[in-house]
């Protein structure tokens, strides 16, 4: 121990303690404080949120003798060599664990202790915050509203990169799980078609660790009017006064991810020091210091707590079990480059069946399938799925031949009211050209993969009876191989409505890589919103 | 877990030799303490806790899981000091320890049955061990969880003596499995009707990990029993086996059993660990409507609770499962250190008294011995007392191999490799 003459003011109380110390180790029966006091040095790879805990850290020190160096990187999952680190205090094992349990590896599993925990949330800024309320019964926010809102345009936020900060990766959890709506954890074939696309357009500031997106943030508070980061960051961001408005802390009512900041051993041997670090960290008045200083939430029941930790968080979601899944999701949630809005929206190609079986009840089925798609549709799937701003849509009208086709890239509600008329207006005509139709298809794609060669590109084909009319189904796909490979390998959704040929559409999924869904045992609105996502 | 300071700070060797103590919220009542810890330290000094003057303090490494509950606390602390034991705990789960390496441990302490078996089996040699208690493993929810689940039908109240709320339900493990298996949400079974909370979260259990611990194994073998109607899987005759099962392979009635019982696990996603901390927390009821903890667990907190705030926590209720299953830790030794405590936990009186304060049913001598005491400490500290199984039905486990073959498919277990633990020395 390193005998402090002139302790600081602040820790006064401990002066007599530290005094008699020194009185015994003058006595030179020294081993008493030495013993129970061995210094020890523990690297430890730390979480960059937890910079905040850091003045904490000497007083463990002169309490314990155990002294953290804290090096702060950003990592999702603890990867990359460990080697030399100690101890690791990550804001959540759950990323590691997944990582270690796919190896498959007999390794031990390391001591881990949670210390404090924090929710994932949304801060808005005030005015939205009102606004977005105003429109949803009984005011209570959830992941579909703010999905909803960012796919409509009038909501931008910032978020953490998944891949490389774990509180972005629990919020992607939680925003897509959100999204499945199972009640239960993420299962692969919840994550098989991306349903935060709407969600992911609103996206304008991201960041390597949820410090970084904060610094942006605070720089450029015009670029977005929401951040999706821990409570704690938002409480402390907010108590800091950088910003011209604080943020209003919503805990969505679909679920949260909690994290529980656990402080890992990773080098067994250090397991003495590592207890008494631990003890130390759960300690009632330690806990309380975490708190006033974090805005972290006490593990321990004991604490007591200012009205912002008070606030109910909502329910934990499940967290999924399984290492693909959770890679599926941050493939699907992709690149969202350094800055700015994401990677191009998509484009989906609908070709709709305008045949006069179409007329009545079907016709108005397809244009509440089309209004639902443009944000009528108040469930949480329909939120999640509907069109968003930037996604590019064609639709193209056909019976016995291509009547009309209309492609708009959505900007703003006009551009889906000018839709939604184009499919409204009707217009039928005799004969069915399934098969036309979809070469027609081929041909816009064709165009769209040569003009924007990253857009994701897909085709829906509904139709309500069996082709009599146009090519057959051998010529279409003798077009279909002649097309270069990437206008080929965009995915067919056959939609099979009345008295269609199921069999003959779930050939031209698999042909195409996509997948038939039944409109007739649900609706139309419900099977596009079951293929939205989908590539 | 943040200890509970009474008995400690009444013990002015503890207050000296631990930090914690010091730095309490009340500077005044430290300064005045401060003799009295000059006198502990003296006494520590005396007793020779480095000094080593006359008696020395050995430290006993110890694996242990949620039964490490026992061994950090103070008091325990204070008597085992008094005969010149420290126990320095390593946490993990229980099967996670009779997984791993044991080197540099003097004892392990399984939290069941099974893996102290699996433990024992790997030893070379007879082991010293102790059984100094029993606890009947038990879900923890919240009142109106509790009360949503007695509406359905599946969750029946123990009375509480006086007419207040309880504490205490029972609960139809066949009954709330069928809530599970037919993918009930507890908004879809009215949980709005008995809170003003919503929740559209899928009705489960949260467990901590079936490959790591003993109470998701343990929570795996009464699974497996109702499932199988009321047997233990792999103890019954040919004629359960559906004859001519698809596939011509001869069907294997434990796996069978694993394939039924798999996604009732499997649904809560990733499982987290300290299900009991994470229950007790403010956070509890957010984290998980049921977890599954211990009985003792339960009854501590209460009595905690009580001397606190002077009523019981009637917002935390335990569901008994029926069937239940009763778990028994057991303290195995490893060494000549770890005799020591073993002996020690046979035979001091206080040891043992001390474990029913903390919520464990003890062995005396007759079998019926295990509650009389508990219940009277409970009634003492005006906490209700439970029963636990009132319809005494009770899941018989699986033998070893088959609840191993149970918990390795359910969980997906990295291979346990037999053969790096058949010699200590083996693997690290």
């Amino acid at each position: 121990m390193s005998p402090r003459r002139h302790p600081a003011p602040p820790r006064r109380r401990r002066e007599p303690v530290l005094a008699l110390c020194l009185l015994l180790l003058a006595a030179a029966t020294l081993t008493a404080c030495t013993d129970d006091k061995d210094h020890r040095t523990l690297r430890v790879l730390a979480s960059p949120e937890l910079a905040d805990v850091e003045p904490l850290l000497k007083e463990l020190e002169d309490d314990t003798g155990v002294e953290l160096k804290m090096e702060y990187k950003a990592t999702a999952d603890l990867s990359g060599p460990l080697g030399s680190y100690d101890l690791a205090w990550p804001a959540s094992d759950r990323s590691y664990l997944l990582r270690q349990q796919e190896k498959g590896e007999r390794t031990a599993r390391p001591e881990s202790t949670a210390i404090m925990r924090s929710p994932v949330v949304v801060g808005l800024a005030r005015a939205v915050a009102d606004r977005l309320r105003r429109g949803v019964p009984g005011g209570r926010l959830s992941w579909a509203d703010i999905a909803d809102a960012a796919a409509d345009g009038t909501l931008r936020f910032g978020m953490a990169d998944p891949r490389r900060s774990d509180t972005g990766r629990a919020a992607l959890v939680g925003v897509a799980t959100a999204a499945a709506g199972t009640g239960g954890a993420l299962r692969a074939k919840d994550v098989s078609c991306d349903r935060l696309r709407g969600f992911r357009s609103g996206q304008t500031l991201t960041g390597a660790s949820s410090r970084e997106l904060i610094d942006t943030y605070v720089r450029r508070q015009s670029a977005a009017d929401a951040l999706i980061a821990h409570e704690s960051e938002l409480l402390t961001l907010n108590a800091a006064g950088k910003l011209k408005q604080p943020l209003e802390i919503v805990h969505p009512q679909d679920g949260m991810v909690l994290s529980d900041f656990p402080l890992m051993l990773l080098d067994a041997g250090e397991h003495k020091a590592y207890r008494k670090a631990v003890d130390w960290l759960r300690r009632d008045d330690v806990q309380k210091k975490l708190m006033e200083r974090t805005w972290r939430r006490p593990v321990g029941p004991d604490v007591p707590r200012p009205a912002k930790l008070r606030a109910e968080i909502g329910n934990a979601l499940s967290y999924p079990d399984q290492l693909a899944v959770v890679e599926r999701l941050m493939e699907n949630y992709g690149s969202t480059g350094g800055s700015g809005r994401s990677a191009a929206g998509d484009h989906v190609v609908f070709l709709l069946d305008f045949s006069t079986s179409m007329r009545g009840r079907r016709m108005a089925d397809l244009r509440a399938a089309f209004a639902d798609l443009s944000g009528a549709d108040p469930t949480a799937a329909g939120k999640f799925a509907r069109f968003y701003r930037g996604e590019r849509l064609t639709v193209v009208r056909f019976a016995g031949r291509v009547l009309q086709e209309r492609t708009v890239t959505v900007r703003g509600d006009g551009d889906l009211k000018a839709l939604n008329s184009f499919v409204g207006k009707g217009g039928f005509g005799d004969d069915t050209a399934v098969w036309s139709a979809l070469g027609r298809g081929y041909d816009v794609a064709a165009g769209a993969v040569a003009d924007h060669p990253r857009q994701p590109l897909s085709i829906v084909l509904m139709t309500d009876g069996e082709n009599n009319a146009g090519l057959s189904y051998g010529e279409f796909r003798r077009r279909h191989a002649r097309l270069d490979a990437a206008a080929r390998d965009v995915p067919t959704f056959p939609v099979h409505f009345g008295e269609a040929d199921a069999g003959a559409l779930r050939r031209a999924a698999d042909a195409t890589g996509g997948r038939m869904v039944d409109a007739n045992s649900s609706s139309l609105s419900q099977a596009f919103k079951e293929i939205r996502g989908c590539r | 877990m943040p200890e509970d300071s009474r008995p400690s700070t009444e013990e002015p060797r503890l207050t000296t030799s631990r930090p914690a103590r010091r730095r309490t919220r009340h500077p005044r009542h430290i300064i005045a303490a401060t003799p009295l810890a000059l006198a502990g330290l003296l006494a520590l000094l005396v007793s020779g806790n480095s000094l080593r003057p006359f008696e020395r303090i050995t430290t006993i490494d110890g694996k242990m899981a949620s039964k490490s509950d026992y061994f950090k606390d103070p008091e325990v602390q204070r008597l085992l000091l008094k005969h010149g034991i420290r126990v320095d705990i390593h946490r993990l789960g229980s099967r996670g320890i009779a997984t791993q390496s044991l080197r540099g441990m003097d004892v392990v302490f399984p939290s069941g049955q099974p893996a102290a078996k699996l433990i024992m089996q790997r030893q070379q040699r007879s082991v010293r061990t102790a059984r100094p208690f029993v606890t009947p493993l038990v879900l923890g929810t919240f009142r109106d969880y509790a009360k949503t689940l007695e509406a359905a039908g599946v969750a029946r109240p123990q009375r509480a003596a006086g007419g207040g709320e309880t504490l205490y339900y029972d609960l139809d493990m066949k009954k709330f499995l069928n809530l599970i298996e037919g993918r009930k949400t507890w908004n879809g079974i009215d949980f709005a009707e008995h809170s003003n909370r919503s929740n559209a979260g899928r009705v489960l259990v949260r467990t901590s990990s079936v490959c790591e611990s003993n109470a998701a194994g343990t929570y795996l073998s009464i699974l497996a029993f109702v499932e199988n109607d009321n047997q233990a899987p792999g103890t019954e005759r040919d004629r359960h086996k559906p004859a001519g099962s698809g596939g011509g392979a001869a069907s294997d009635p434990v796996l069978d059993v694993a394939q039924q019982v798999k996604p009732l696990i499997n649904l809560q996603g990733m499982a987290a660990d300290e299900q009991a901390d994470s229950y007790f927390s403010d956070e509890g009821e957010s984290i998980a409507p049921v977890s599954l903890i211990y009985e003792h667990q339960f009854l501590k907190h209460q009595v905690d609770h009580q001397k606190k705030r002077g009523k019981q926590d009637s917002r935390r209720v335990l569901l008994y499962p029926s069937p239940h299953a009763l778990t028994e830790p057991e303290l195995i030794s490893l060494g000549e250190q770890g005799d020591r405590l073993t002996e020690l936990m046979e035979s001091d009186a206080a040891l043992r008294r001390r474990a029913i304060e903390l919520g464990f049913r003890v062995r005396f001598s007759g079998e019926d011995g295990t509650s009389e005491q508990l219940n009277a400490y409970l009634r003492e500290h005006e906490v209700q007392v439970p029963t636990p199984n009132p319809d005494q039905t009770k899941a018989d486990a699986p033998d070893l191999d088959a609840l191993e073959r149970i918990i390795n498919y359910v969980g997906s277990c990295p291979p346990a490799g037999q053969g790096d633990d058949e010699d200590d020395e083996g693997d690290e």
